[in-house]
């Protein structure tokens, strides 16, 4: 038996020999410079090529760097092939090959995330090398110093190589602070239109739309105002064939306490937003006023965002004030209702036909403008024919940071940067599992990006499905005017009671006026009490804003 | 052979005081302490260098190119600073409007939840101990919630309440979507979990009432209901206090329901008092508002408990 195995590991080393490759069993290294990650039985065998320049200075053949080190991340809980969680489980072998090291993954559910994370740090444990961070924890990680920059890494050619220039500078932002790198590359967030392709170009229903509201069926709805038409429109009729049961306008996702309030961050934008060619105290401003931190919230923009928010919701179901994502997206998957707008990940999950019921009519476009915006600087309504598209990074855009109390951060890098290479990230936003959304210039489909659109049909897209979800994509996150992005300390605890606010709304305790009202006074109250001057820098830097 | 000396009886105590002192003691006058200060923490980085790899054995880990492998250690300190805000956190408990919500949405589960458990359990009770059929079956079946998980009943009851195409959503009733409807859920889920308790215990305490006693009281009396207000229920009133005092103290701490069924919504129609200072304290953080809230429970527990049995040995006596 002893002599069968030898004989068999050294006809293995003879193959290997006569092939050019030193084979691991996650890692290939091949002799022309290619080297070939396996992710093995567990992820379909799936291989992912890069080179020995893309992996940079430290990993090779005969090195493990970082033997002996142990590294643990912390991370949002979708399980070993959902959202986040799932790649990092899929190429944890692969670095533990690479790298000698070994790696711990902590899992905790999405919304105890930041409460598990922030304890560790202020209690200074250092339990977690790295966290899995929305970018809305910035301000609380920059103001503790609780995270370390990476730019010294990047620079020094020992890891993994990629680079923030593959950013459109709206996501760029989010991973940088005043100009200094804090995250590594790997989702992108942001929400887009999904609507019904097959009902929304159906002649019958053209004609009859245009006969009720006097003008041609936009496809897709340019305006929100337009949308809303369209919503009640199909709202109660029974459009699709999946069932006999009436069907909807516009599927929400309203339960407090989860991802409500980003619909009416993406929805108020156009609304609440004064364009500009620069970040002003009136221009591309929408949380705080950037001269004395006053919030902007219950702005007449904010507040008729909020009215047209419960108007849309009538065309949905009313249990959808108590839904999570998970109904609301299977509500819009099963056909049930025309329009929803959310992340990336419905997009793919469009494509998964044991949940979807439309696939090759899951149609995308950047979120509709609006015909009439508040203008912060004459304090009046601007009515426009050629309203302008807000583009939004609304979401976590869930990426890895280093923790100040890593003892390993080397070894921490190594491993985020390996998620970050091109063809990994490529291979992420392909397999809509991942919850890796697309966002960075390679992903998208040429001339805009390096993508083909053969990369992504043979990974399972409908064609016209994946060239108008990574068209809306590219246009939001590349909009000429943009939702800012709110990065101050405390950031969670001003969302928690905006979320509480607009969920009353919603459910009809509250007005869209009293509501945003109670909001503005509270987060009054939570900026006197963190202390305005130190919030009022943190903004100011976070936005962009220049005195 | 052991003396058995003072000495060596506080030895076998030991262990008791310090388990006390470390998870009850400590906690508690450490949360008394967060209570009354803001706390800032942040990490201070006092020296940065580079150092070299080192293999198992000691010796330095070279590079291909000959040089030796170096990592960065960081020397960093976490500067915590205390600040003594005297009553700011109990004094913000007052004027925060999500307190008073809770405040309501608390005293309303319990009054009304805890009220209907009473009373049901005790109509079951009068049921269960008169001779019905596969009474013994039926008895089992029914306190089989008791055993359940809060956290599984709140989303089992998730999905029976689930208004498009759920168990319950021919009702058209919008248990979960709508502000009032969505406490009345949770206040039946609570009734559903917990009458099964005060049915068993009031059962126990009717089988112990004397068939003696029963008896004679009936030679008196033909009416059911002079029986049960004369006889039958002054004897269960202790019973019935004991009871009443379980379900408060724990009617009062609600919150793995209202985490799995609502989230303390819609808004925060259902966000109890317990569910939000968890909230402040564990996900926003800020545990010295959270210690505060806490603590105000605490006192308004203590002062209802010692109320209740003062009235009670009063009656006693």
């Amino acid at each position: 038996m002893r002599i069968g195995k030898t004989l068999l590991c050294g006809a293995a080393a003879v193959a290997l020999g006569m092939s050019g490759a030193l084979a691991g069993e996650y890692v290939d290294w091949l002799d022309d410079g290619r080297v070939v990650l396996k992710l093995g039985p567990n992820y379909d065998n799936a291989t992912i090529e890069t080179t020995r320049e893309e992996l940079g200075g430290l990993f090779g053949p005969d090195e493990k760097p970082f033997e002996g080190a142990t590294i643990t991340v912390l991370t949002l809980d979708s399980g070993p092939k959902g959202g986040i969680s799932g790649p990092i489980t899929a190429f944890r072998p692969v670095w533990e090959e690479l790298s000698g090291g070994k790696l711990d993954i902590a899992l905790v559910p999405i919304t105890d995330l930041y409460a598990k994370m922030m304890l560790d740090l202020r209690q200074g444990t250092g339990l977690y090398d790295s966290i899995i961070v929305g970018a809305f924890f910035y301000g609380d990680l920059i103001a503790g110093n609780y995270i370390v920059p990476i730019d010294d890494y990047m620079a020094s050619g020992d890891f993994p190589q990629w680079t923030y220039d593959s950013m459109p500078p709206s996501l760029k932002n989010l991973h940088t602070w005043k100009g200094v790198g804090y995250g590594v590359l790997n989702d992108a967030d942001g929400q887009v239109l999904y609507y019904r392709r097959d009902a929304l170009t159906n002649p019958e229903h053209q004609a009859a739309f245009k006969a009720e509201y006097g003008y041609d069926l936009p496809v897709p709805p340019a305006t929100w105002q337009q949308l809303l038409d369209i919503s009640r429109y199909f709202a109660g009729k029974n459009w699709d064939a999946n069932d006999p049961d009436p069907d909807h306008g516009t599927v929400l996702h309203l339960k407090v306490g989860e991802q409500g309030h980003y619909h009416f961050q993406s929805l108020s934008a156009p609304f609440a937003i004064t364009p500009g060619d620069k970040v002003d105290q009136f221009h591309n401003v929408y949380w705080f006023d950037p001269t004395n931190m006053k919030p902007l919230i219950n702005s007449p923009g904010h507040v008729a965002a909020l009215e047209f928010l419960q108007e849309l919701h009538k065309t949905g179901p009313a249990a959808q004030v108590g839904w999570s994502l998970g109904e609301a997206w299977d509500y819009f998957l099963r056909g049930k209702s025309v329009f929803v707008f959310s992340w990336g990940d419905v997009g793919s999950l469009c494509q998964d036909t044991s949940r979807s019921k439309i696939q090759g009519n899951c149609a995308a476009a950047i979120l509709p403008s609006s015909d009439k915006y508040w203008n912060h600087e004459t304090q009046a309504w601007v009515e426009t024919d050629s309203p302008q598209k807000v583009g939004n990074t609304t979401g976590g855009s869930w990426h890895g940071v280093i923790s100040a109390f890593s003892q390993n951060p080397e070894a921490t890098y190594s491993f985020l940067s390996l998620m970050a290479i091109k063809p990994v990230s490529i291979w992420n936003a392909n397999n809509g599992w991942t919850g890796v959304d697309p966002g960075f210039y390679y992903q998208f489909l040429e001339p805009q990006g390096e993508a083909t659109l053969d990369d992504y049909v043979k990974a399972g897209w409908n064609a016209d499905d994946v060239k108008d979800y990574l068209q809306a994509y590219y246009e939001n996150f590349t909009a000429p005017t943009m939702l800012t992005y709110l990065r101050i300390e405390g950031a969670p605890e001003y969302w928690d009671i905006m979320d509480k606010n607009l969920s009353a709304a919603m459910a009809g305790q509250k007005t869209a006026q009293q509501a945003l009202d109670d909001t503005a006074k509270t987060w009054e109250e939570i900026t006197e009490r963190l202390g305005r001057d130190k919030i009022l820098q943190q903004y100011q830097d976070a936005i962009g804003y220049q005195p | 052979m052991i003396r058995w000396t003072s000495r060596v009886k506080f030895l076998f105590l030991l262990p008791a005081v310090l388990w006390v002192l470390t998870f009850t003691i400590f906690p508690l006058g450490y949360s008394i302490y967060l209570s009354f200060h803001n706390v800032e923490r942040q990490v201070v980085v006092s020296g940065r260098e580079q150092v070299p790899v080192l293999d198992a054995a000691g010796n330095p880990v070279l590079r291909p190119d000959g040089k030796p492998r170096t990592r960065t250690e960081v020397q960093r300190e976490l500067q915590t600073t205390f600040t003594w805000n005297q009553f700011a956190n109990y004094a913000r408990a007052f004027r925060d409007e999500q307190v008073w919500n809770a405040v309501r949405v608390t005293g309303t589960f319990v009054l009304v939840g805890v009220t209907t458990q009473i009373l049901l359990g005790l109509a079951l009770a009068w049921l269960f101990n008169r001779n019905i059929v596969a009474r013994g079956f039926l008895r089992s079946i029914m306190i089989l919630p008791i055993f359940a998980t809060p956290i599984a009943i709140g989303y089992l009851f998730f999905t029976i309440f689930y208004e498009v195409g759920g168990p319950l959503s021919w009702t058209g009733v919008p248990w979960l979507s709508n502000p009032n409807w969505a406490l009345t859920s949770v206040i039946i889920v609570d009734i559903w979990q917990w009458t099964p308790f005060c049915f068993l215990v009031f059962l126990a305490a009717l089988q112990g009432i004397p068939d003696e006693m029963l008896e004679s009281a009936r030679l008196d009396t033909s009416s059911e209901w002079d029986l049960w207000r004369y006889v039958i229920l002054p004897m269960l009133l202790p019973v019935i206090a004991i009871v009443l005092l379980l379900r408060l103290a724990e009617a009062l701490k609600l919150f793995d329901i209202v985490a799995t069924l609502t989230k303390g919504g819609p808004g925060i129609a259902t966000q109890s008092y317990t569910y939000y200072a968890f909230n402040v304290g564990f996900k926003l953080n800020d545990f010295g508002y959270a210690s505060a809230m806490a603590f105000l429970l605490l006192i308004v527990v203590m002062v209802i408990v010692t109320l209740f049995f003062r009235r009670l040995r009063q009656s006693y006596e």
